[in-house]
């Protein structure tokens, strides 16, 4: 029998890849199709999780594009019926509006492939450049873990120190963009990856 | 009825099965107030465009997608979604419109889709508009905002190509020799350019609707092409398009441009305005809208709209309260 029992709502403000078909095959050329899930953080755990996440991002959710119950798409990316791979995009405050960055990544959590789907600012096109892009590919959670996305820097050693920024007029999108990465990352980790690792299926 | 009957019944007979697969779905709830005030009629009024428009009225209703997946990725997508609206005007009645109901089937190459979606024809086959207040020149007469049939369409490194043959009757469903033939090629991802230019074209013998109304039995032919263009850059939108062709062998064109921009923090507050000029069938349709849109919540969204139609003498005032809200069983 069919539970009809409702849960939490959740808003509308997702971030889904606009023509997966053709991104899928541009980040996984090797790839024969791809599965498409929503989940959402109330969905999988609630304030409980919520507070984990906030506490590995180092800041809280908040505004339009950060509440427990955004519905997160993500992509399981296949080559015949084996998983090769994730793709997920995140919504995040921008110098105008909302950019959306989105991370390829391997089965272990390392980004393969960086790109913005949406990002307005008139000097788009140096941060759209692959080459902004190529810094942060292989980087992990982990590399992540010493930035803090309220100061901007970061603390200690880590990777991230050597991604350069090569537009200073947008610096806002910049640091917007390192903080959307940082946030994929632990959901995706939270998501995708810890529960792969568990069996568990989403 | 008894088509409306089989769209709700196979509607139904795919959701409750699919409520299962209990990540590839999303459901949401909608719910719209509209309310205005026009200058030619000297009342207040209880829609944006007209009466027997489909939209914008109050209503309720839901939107669906779900995905169906196997072992190697997804296979088929299938999306309802459904308002029912009040026609608040006189004796009040009861409306249900259905605007999306199509499967479609993905194979390597390009998705197929068949039912009630958008035909591949114009600036409105690529933009959404199903809570807006201002509409584009689907909702002047020029192409379908949705029609019944099939299509087939496919994402290219550069952009998107399709083509679609629906009965080009609208919302309705009716079969009086009509058809409508389409293609749309477009270049530039807007998102990830900033930029998208479509050209259409279009051939048929279609009906004259408003909404679920049938204007006549007759169908006309029509033969078209359009140009469309969409820029974004920092907090500005523009979208144009042009139209020419002929329709019951009388000259139409159409000239559509709206601008818009993206105000406080997330873009919250979006100011806009449209200039629309048609002739068709030896008129001239001239009109100015004006319009805000306000993210209150990630649910709630405040619009309004001030629109000057000069050939019917109107200016008209609306405003619009939208709830928009996922659920999960």
């Amino acid at each position: 029998m069919i539970s009809l029992a409702v849960s939490p709502l959740f808003p509308a403000v997702g971030c889904d890849l606009n023509d997966p078909d053709r991104d899928v095959r541009r980040l996984f050329p090797e790839s024969t199709g791809y599965k498409t899930i929503y989940v959402s953080v109330a969905q999988k755990g609630g304030q409980e999780l919520l507070r984990k996440i906030e506490e590995r991002l180092g800041d809280k959710f908040k505004g339009l594009y950060e509440t427990a119950d955004v519905p997160y798409t993500m992509y399981q990316i296949f080559k015949g019926k084996e998983l090769i791979g994730y793709i997920h995009g995140v919504n995040q405050k921008g110098q105008f509006g909302g950019i959306q960055v989105f991370l390829a990544l391997d089965l272990q959590g390392n980004i393969r492939a960086f790109y913005f789907q949406r990002l307005t600012n008139q000097y788009a096109k140096l941060l759209r450049d692959p080459s902004f892009g190529r810094q942060f590919v292989g980087l992990n959670l982990k590399d992540f873990s010493n930035y803090d996305v309220v100061a901007g820097q970061v603390k200690g050693e880590s990777r991230v120190a050597a991604i350069k920024n090569p537009a200073p007029e947008a610096e806002s999108d910049f640091r917007a963009a390192l903080r959307a990465t940082k946030k994929n990352l632990i959901l995706c980790d939270e998501f995708l990856i810890q529960r792969s690792r568990n069996g568990e299926k989403n | 009825m008894f088509k409306k009957t089989i769209a709700w019944t196979l509607f139904i007979l795919a959701v409750l099965p699919c409520l299962a697969f209990s990540s590839s779905y999303l459901l949401f709830l909608e719910a719209q107030g509209i309310a205005g005030y026009s200058t030619a009629v000297k009342k207040a009024i209880f829609f944006s465009m007209s009466q027997m428009e489909a939209m914008q009225k109050p209503s309720l209703g839901f939107d669906y997608v779900q995905r169906f997946s196997g072992a190697s990725g997804d296979f088929a997508v299938l999306a309802v979604q459904a308002r029912l609206a009040v026609n608040a005007d006189g004796d009040k009645t009861l409306e249900p419109q259905l605007y999306n109901a199509y499967l479609k089937i993905k194979t390597r190459s390009v998705d197929i889709w068949i039912g009630h979606n958008r035909p591949k024809f114009g600036l409105v086959s690529s933009l959404d508009t199903h809570a807006q207040l201002l509409q584009p020149l689907s909702m002047n007469g020029l192409g379908f905002d949705r029609d019944w049939g099939v299509g087939v369409e496919g994402d290219y490194a550069e952009g998107n190509a399709g083509i679609s043959l629906t009965t080009g009757s609208g919302m309705p469903l009716y079969f009086k020799g009509n058809f409508f033939l389409s293609g749309r090629y477009s270049r530039g991802i807007l998102n990830q350019d900033n930029y998208n230019v479509g050209i259409s074209v279009g051939y048929g013998r279609i009906l004259d609707v408003a909404g679920y109304h049938l204007m006549s039995e007759t169908p006309m032919e029509f033969a078209g092409a359009g140009l469309d263009f969409s820029w974004l850059k920092n907090n500005l939108e523009h979208r144009v398009e042009f139209m020419a062709g002929t329709l019951d062998d009388q000259g139409v064109f159409a000239i559509f441009w709206r601008t818009g921009i993206g105000l406080l923090e997330e873009g919250r507050l979006k100011l806009e305005a449209q200039p629309v000029i048609v002739f068709a069938r030896k008129k001239t349709q001239t009109q100015l809208s004006v319009g805000a849109s306000y993210l209150a919540t990630p649910d709630w969204t405040l619009r309004a709209m001030v629109q000057y139609d000069r050939d019917m003498k109107d200016v008209r005032f609306v405003i619009q309260a939208y709830f928009y809200k996922g659920i999960r069983f």
